[in-house]
């Protein structure tokens, strides 16, 4: 792609914010928070409602100006070298925005005109794109008539058409059917492996479990914790456990001394934290030896909505 | 981080100026993709280009139903202008109030329309640069006015065909026209990047529609109110008028038909010179005064008087711009030419003014295209 060859040094890949701010008027939504997405890694960016990812996302994208603090993509200053930062970043918005009356392959057609992509291979370009988020049998509807789910894949498509280095994501999986959700997975990390610094912002928290390597977690306008998939999964998951007598399995596990919660859900389950997968596997087999009548036993959460969790109950 | 700042920092294969207008091409494409297959463009298309045949037959017809009268009430007959200066003058009219208000309906959402849409950070964080955004959506809305007044081509044509006037009109008239709608239209499209609404700002650009069109005549009007000054001017003493000689052989009237004597005296006059501007800027006298008329001098009867409208609109303002300094008779002494005479164009100063108002709005307007964006509007996010 005639790329220039890319900048070397220590932390010169992937993009990294350092001490950004931005506010709106009275709204701090970004105070003093640092990011670091690295090439080759999936990095998930998890908050509540109005925590300020978009404006992350936004400001990482170079569309908006951080009131102070500052952005490197790649070693690159966003500011001094606009065009060879967007070069590198794919951005795909939390809103859709299509050009309606316009064909999936007349938009990713301009969009590569718009990246200055190179005349000759630009319609090979734009099928192979159309064909990785299967579009390819509604490349010549208008986009009005895609539903939400494809609009989404033709988003990313749009995002993905200059081969960048760096994606940025805004809540990919919103509106995806499961069927697309695992695709959208397969294809992060797939992109992942190719080199290329992903960052994801989401909801959708058990599906960043298999997504992500890291994840920055956001409230308010600061970075509250950084953690990775690993050390989240280290720090202990909860278990839901289910058996067909409650009081059975409630006498088993105090005998075992293990603190539990009583859950009120449709079925009557308990639930505890378990420190790794081993503490399960000793713990249902000492259950099941025991003869207590298990109908489930399985981790409740995922290792980030755990976290997620913690953090929302630190909160209050 | 010197040499890297140099390898990284060539622009594309492109030459930098080419591939400046490619982006802006390629923007024009976009843009005009969309509204060609939009079928309210179309429809709109349709019923100017029926309304303008419209009243260019009735012009036609109303030219010939006084004709017709004339004939049978009198025996005196006029001499045979046919009716082409006055179906030009009344299609030109039309057609450029008619521009007027479509040409804001197709600017004034260029930008502000795509950001309620979310399309418009798509371009934005492109290689695009903010200029090319805007200039691609300008010449876009442009081109889609322009189609309007392709479509009333025809009758303006017709106009010429049937008598009076020559190519030359229609050519500067459209010339005129496209210039008038192409400054609507950046002034539609400044107000739409600077405006968070879509709505909102076609109303502010209908208003600076307005603003030109009606405002220019009442601040033109309240301005002469408020320019009384007085003059320094003497006796006119005209010369007397022979009515013996046989019509063919007066020589050429002769320019002044008066001259100046006695001491100069201060006289009231009102210094339309300082708000001509005002004037100027109004589209129609800018259209008016750039058509070309021959100079008239008096004709047989010693009088002279503008033929149609567009000439006296032209020889109105023109008389207002050169101001009682120019047009007072004996005015510091000095016989003025005659009131037909002014050939000073003031389209010019106009049409100047008119650039300036839309080249400040288009540049406030790429002020707020540009990335990273340091101030938004307020109530709008960038997606
Ligand atoms: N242009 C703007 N003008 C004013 N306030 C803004 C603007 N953009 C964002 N905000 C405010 O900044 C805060 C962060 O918004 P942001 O969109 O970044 O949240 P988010 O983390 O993406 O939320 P969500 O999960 O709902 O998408 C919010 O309180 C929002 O109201
Ligand atoms: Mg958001």
């Amino acid at each position: 792609m005639g790329l220039p060859a890319r900048p070397g040094g220590p932390g010169a890949d992937g993009i990294t914010a350092t001490a950004v701010s931005r506010s709106f008027g009275q709204v701090h939504a970004v105070e003093h928070m640092d990011f670091r997405a690295p090439a080759g890694k999936v990095t998930a960016l998890i908050g509540p409602n109005g925590a300020g990812k978009t404006t992350l996302l936004l400001m990482l994208a170079s569309l908006l100006a951080p009131d102070s603090g500052t952005i490197t993509v790649e070693g690159l200053d966003p500011r001094r070298h606009r065009a060879e930062v967007r070069r590198r970043i794919g951005w795909m918005p939390d809103t859709l925005g299509v050009w309606e009356s316009l064909t999936a392959r007349e938009i990713l057609t301009q969009i590569a005109r718009f990246y200055q992509l190179p005349k000759a291979g630009m319609a090979q370009r734009v099928a192979e794109m159309l064909d990785r988020v299967r579009l390819s049998d509604l490349a010549d509807q208008p986009a009005r008539v895609l539903s939400r789910g494809q609009q989404q894949r033709l988003s990313l498509a749009r995002a993905l058409i200059h081969d960048p280095s760096v994606l940025l994501l805004d809540e990919p999986a919103s509106g995806l059917d499961p069927g697309s959700r695992v695709e959208l997975r397969v294809m992060l990390r797939q992109l992942a492996a190719e080199g290329k610094a992903i960052v994801v912002s989401s909801h959708v928290l058990s599906e960043l479990d298999e997504i992500a390597d890291a994840a920055v977690f956001v409230n308010r306008g600061r970075t509250i914790r950084h953690q990775t998939t690993d050390e989240a999964a280290a720090a202990g998951r909860r278990y839901a456990i289910s058996a067909t007598d409650g009081a059975a399995l409630a006498a088993k596990l105090t005998e075992l001394g293990l603190t539990f919660r009583v859950e009120d859900g449709r079925r009557a389950a308990v639930s505890l934290m378990l420190m790794n997968d081993d503490d399960a596997a000793r713990l249902l087999r000492d259950l099941v030896l025991a003869g207590v009548p298990v109908r489930s036993f399985a981790p409740a959460s995922g290792a980030l909505e755990e976290t997620y969790m913690n953090l929302e109950g630190e909160r209050r | 981080m010197s040499q890297r700042t140099e390898a990284t920092q060539r622009p594309p294969a492109r030459g930098r100026g080419a591939g400046y207008l490619g982006g802006i091409w390629d923007v024009v494409v976009l843009e005009l993709k969309q509204r060609l297959r939009s079928r309210g463009w179309y429809i709109m298309l349709g019923i100017w280009f029926i309304l303008t045949g419209l009243v260019t037959w009735l012009t036609w017809a109303a030219w010939n139903a006084q004709r017709e009268a004339q004939r049978s009430y009198s025996t005196f007959t006029a001499p045979e202008t046919g009716p082409g200066s006055m179906i030009f003058e009344v299609v030109l009219a039309f057609v450029l109030l008619f521009a007027l208000l479509v040409a804001p309906a197709l600017s004034a959402n260029a930008v502000n329309g795509d950001r309620a849409g979310g399309t418009l950070a798509i371009l934005q964080v492109t290689l695009l640069r903010p200029g090319q955004i805007l200039w691609g959506k300008f010449f876009a809305a442009w081109a889609a006015a322009l189609a309007f007044l392709v479509a009333s081509t025809p009758f303006l044509i017709i106009g010429v065909a049937l008598g009076g006037m020559t190519p030359g009109h229609v050519v500067v008239a459209l010339l005129m026209l496209a210039v008038e709608v192409g400054v609507v239209s950046a002034i539609g499209v400044g107000i739409s990047a600077l405006a968070g609404r879509p709505l909102f700002s076609i109303v502010v650009t209908y208003l600076a529609v307005a603003g030109l069109v009606f405002g220019s005549l009442i601040a033109f009007g309240l301005g002469t109110g408020l320019s009384q000054r007085t003059i320094m001017a003497n006796q006119a003493q005209y010369r007397s008028y022979s009515p013996y000689e046989p019509l063919e052989e007066q020589p050429a009237p002769m320019e002044p038909e008066y001259t100046c004597s006695g001491p100069l005296r201060e006289q009231p006059a009102v210094h339309t010179d300082r708000v001509a501007w005002m004037l100027a800027m109004n589209p129609y006298v800018v259209v008016a005064d750039a058509i070309p008329y021959p100079v008239r001098t008096s004709n047989a009867f010693g009088m002279s008087s503008p033929v149609g409208a567009i000439e006296s609109i032209s020889q109105g303002a023109r008389y207002a711009m050169a101001g009682p300094d120019g047009t007072y008779p004996c005015a510091n002494g000095e016989a003025k030419p005659r009131y037909l005479a002014q050939s000073t164009p003031l389209w010019p100063l106009g049409l100047g003014l008119q650039l300036l108002l839309a080249g400040l709005l288009m540049w406030l307007g790429w002020r707020s295209l540009r990335t990273p964006a340091r101030r938004l509007a307020r109530g709008t996010r960038i997606a």
